[in-house]
């Protein structure tokens, strides 16, 4: 369903349908998990080199060195609400009565 | 649509401002200069953008329309000096009219106004698109 205002741009929209899965065998959620993890790292250093060049007076400039940094915060957001859904379902399975 | 791709958009536009920016403080900074290693007075420069396909990993409708923007190139402008009558000036000719820069104050005063607002609009975008990403977090609260 495309809005009439993004139609008069000349956009059409193709449904791809296929699920965001790495080629090959089916990873399991530690894999995704540790995935992010690294890609948080890596957004994490690249805000501080942005920041360190920024500071520095190199060839970064300061909304380069901010936009990197917001970058890492929502990255690293991103990853704590997984793992805060994470934990309430593990606290929620603990619960169970036996 | 990626976020991170959102921020490069705003991030071009913020460098395209910046360099306007940069443009106009060399013309009001140089608006009294007569002597350019070229020869004669500064010339007053403006500058020429121009807009890309994103290079980001945007939905596949979204990349052709939407473009970043690149400093195209920064060109002279080619109206003649202003000639102003001022014979203690030791660049004045023999009837006392000194060529002074073509770069008109008030105009660059106003060009000023103008990318300082632009680049606020672009700091504004990034801060929505940052709030409805953290928006996006707080889902099922």
């Amino acid at each position: 369903m495309i809005d009439a205002t993004i139609k008069g741009l000349g956009i059409t929209t193709v449904p791809t349908g296929k699920p965001l899965r790495p080629s090959g065998a089916a990873v399991g959620f530690a894999d995704a998990l540790k995935g992010a993890v690294a890609e948080t790292n890596k957004l994490q250093r690249a805000a501080d080199g942005a920041a360190m060049n920024a500071l520095a007076g190199d060839t970064g400039s300061l909304h380069q060195a901010m936009i990197a940094l917001e970058k890492a915060d929502i990255s690293f957001r991103t990853l704590l609400q997984v793992r805060n859904r994470v934990l309430e379902a593990y606290q929620e399975i603990m619960r169970i009565q036996v | 649509m990626d976020i991170s791709a959102s921020f490069s958009l705003c991030g071009s536009a913020l460098s395209a401002q910046r360099a306007k920016m940069d443009v106009i403080t060399s013309n009001l900074a140089n608006a009294d200069v007569t002597r350019t290693a070229e020869g004669g007075p500064y010339r007053k420069k403006s500058i020429a953008l121009v807009s890309e396909p994103v290079k980001d990993n945007f939905d596949k409708s979204l990349r052709d329309a939407l473009k970043t923007v690149r400093v195209a190139e920064v060109t002279e402008d080619a109206s003649p000096p202003r000639l102003v009558h001022n014979p203690s000036h030791p660049d004045a000719d023999a009837k006392g009219f000194v060529a002074m820069p073509n770069v008109n104050l008030m105009s660059e005063m106003a060009d000023m106004i103008a990318v300082s607002r632009s680049y606020e609009a672009m700091v504004t975008a990034f801060d929505a698109t940052k709030n409805m990403a953290l928006k996006t977090l707080e889902m099922g609260k």
